[in-house]
């Protein structure tokens, strides 16, 4: 009786993954003592976001589809659009279709992350870890990602197994590396009592340290740290801060390039519709269309995220006890000049857009193109740090890197896993930077693997306890104390 | 009348969620009854003058000015987090007559 009652709710919830999802939003909003009502509204939000989404999902595929063969057959080149909602789709095609998997063994994963990463901060006089994550966009993604790379890589594995190493995997991707962005988010805020949980948050502490070291070498050398202030930009940069009319810009220039570079001949080839068009109509139509998806998506998973942030967000205030929550890389742009965060943007693009032309001076086998979510969000962000301690120079310097780390690493890490295949990554900083290495350990070591990953996880957060042993908790229990320690380290 | 409130972020997906959140409970604190909204600005800024008030990052306010000279009291939020500055903020445009509690 009860097998019969599992296999239904296995056949028919779990593989279908927007019932799934509804589901744990529905108990979610009882959780956080809503009532009935507006629980059932969420629950069909989240089921009806979850249908947007897929339907996105596929027109985006097949859209570029056409593309992708005219690269390969005429370059032999593979592309991805490196960027988290374009990407979101190749994800779930690389577990639903590659692996045969359903996507609800992704939310499981991202449910149990939640709760280890509570535990985390529960016990973190023995953990280590101050920060909670609260953004379920973020969390959502990358409960995807991480469940792509463990049934990709390790194809033998169960459902179960993936669910649990995936929900360990997660909580201590999101507990770990948010608390690595607890002392340069205390001190850019003066003591805001948040820290980022975003996917930039390797970006973060390597971006701050090295700017801290430039600041420094200016300092030694006498001179002053020159700061971006209240610069005029050139007021048609404000465009870029409606994010439809900017991604539209930056597909056009780096897609419509791209397929420019193609030729119509060619594109005649692949796609027999162009044959009733005019080129140039076509061209622009192809790019915008990316766009038209990209907002689909972006709908489809705001409304059953939404939901499920205000089900996290709930339960996280009531456990937080000291620790201090890791909300998205968005948060800090208030605790700048105003037009830092477009000077990052506008030279990590510049970065980007170097690594494009080396990589096809190079003839890399993969192109990367970096959608504007990355380029604008994790530039934006970590020029924000950079400027707090270094100064102009280490924004231009910092954003630079980030720029080419989206190209090369970003391709590299689409190419590795696949997600090439259907055209693009979910990838911000983080994944571009060092989610490949997770694959390789899991490809060469198997299960093995899982735990060398979590051990060295394990430990991240302890060396930094090590090393600064009287201010790792005063930073977020007493700020003010911790700024005078560190006023009176800095005079020696 | 219930009080209009919009949430505004790049993406409406992350920020906008969490100052939203935090409003509710502001909101309910000072016994003002309101129901708040969250969007990115794409969609902000051609809904916004259907809302009494509207929240943002303080980097996002120039996108806000059409909405503003249209009797929108916007305002822009420094740490999106910050239940404080959330209830100084209210309070002060309270007291500027911007917003009329109910």
């Amino acid at each position: 009786m009860f097998l019969t009652a599992w296999t239904w709710f296995v056949s028919n919830i779990f593989t279908k993954p927007a019932w799934f999802l509804g589901l744990m939003v529905f108990i979610g909003c009882l959780l956080i003592k809503k009532p009935l009502h507006e629980a059932f509204a969420s629950f069909v939000k989240a089921l009806v976001g979850y249908m947007i989404f897929n339907v996105a999902s596929g027109g985006m595929v097949t859209t570029f589809r056409p593309i992708l063969f005219a690269l390969n057959g005429r370059f032999n080149l593979q592309a991805a659009v490196i960027d988290p909602y374009f990407g979101a789709a190749p994800l779930q095609k690389s577990i639903t279709e590659v692996a045969g998997r359903t996507m609800s063994i992704a939310t499981m994963a991202m449910i149990i992350g939640f709760a280890i990463n509570i535990l985390l901060v529960y016990f973190k006089k023995q953990t280590k870890v101050r920060s909670l994550m609260v953004g379920g966009h973020v969390m959502n993604l990358m409960s995807w990602g991480v469940i792509a790379y463990l049934v990709l890589m390790i194809p033998s594995i169960s459902d179960l197994g993936a669910i649990i190493a995936g929900g360990i995997l997660c909580g201590l991707l999101w507990g770990v590396f948010s608390n690595l962005t607890v002392e340069p988010t205390q001190e850019l805020t003066d003591g805001a009592n948040i820290c980022v949980g975003h996917a930039q948050m390797t970006g973060i502490y390597i971006f701050d340290k090295l700017a801290t070291w430039i600041g420094n070498q200016d300092k030694k050398k006498g001179k002053e740290i020159r700061k971006i202030g209240e610069m005029k930009l050139p007021g048609f940069l404000q465009i870029m801060n409606d994010t439809t009319v900017a991604a539209s810009i930056v597909m056009l220039l780096f897609f419509g390039g791209m397929m420019l570079i193609i030729g119509k001949e060619y594109m005649l080839t692949v796609d027999e519709s162009l044959a009733t068009q005019v080129w140039g109509f076509y061209l622009i139509e192809k790019c915008l269309t990316f766009v038209v998806y990209l907002n689909i998506i972006i709908l489809g998973i705001k409304m059953f995220v939404g939901e499920l942030s205000e089900a996290f967000s709930g339960i996280s205030q009531k456990m937080l006890r000291g620790a201090i929550p890791a909300v998205d890389i968005a948060a800090t742009f208030g605790f700048t000049e105003g037009s830092v965060v477009t000077f990052g943007f506008l030279f990590g693009a510049l970065g980007s857009l170097i690594a494009i032309l080396l990589s096809v001076l190079l003839k890399s086998p993969i192109l990367a193109i970096v959608g504007f979510i990355p380029m604008f969000f994790d530039n934006g962000g970590i020029a924000v740090f950079a400027n707090h301690k270094g100064g102009l120079k280490a924004v231009i310097i910092s954003t630079l890197i980030v720029g080419m780390v989206h190209v090369f690493g970003g391709g590299l890490y689409a190419y590795f896993y696949g997600f090439s295949n259907y055209g693009g990554a979910a990838a911000n900083f983080d994944m571009a930077v060092w989610h490949t290495l997770l694959g390789v350990i899991m490809k060469s070591l198997g299960y093995v693997g899982i735990g060398v990953i979590c051990l060295v996880l394990i430990l991240i957060p302890q060396l930094q306890y090590l090393k600064n042993k009287d201010t790792y908790f005063m930073v977020v229990d007493n700020y003010e104390k911790y700024k005078e320690v560190m006023a009176k380290k800095a005079e020696k | 009348m219930t009080l209009k409130v919009l949430t505004a972020c790049g993406q409406g997906l992350g920020s906008c969620q969490i100052i939203s959140m935090r409003l509710n409970a502001v909101f309910k604190r000072l016994g003002i009854d309101a129901k708040v909204t969250s969007s990115n600005v794409s969609m902000a800024k051609s809904t916004a003058t259907s809302y009494d008030v509207l929240f943002c990052g303080q980097t996002l306010v120039p996108n806000f000015k059409t909405a503003e000279s249209k009797g929108v009291v916007v305002i822009g939020l420094k740490n999106l987090v910050s239940e404080k500055e959330m209830e100084e903020k209210i309070k002060e445009a309270i007291a500027e007559g911007k917003i009329k509690p109910n």
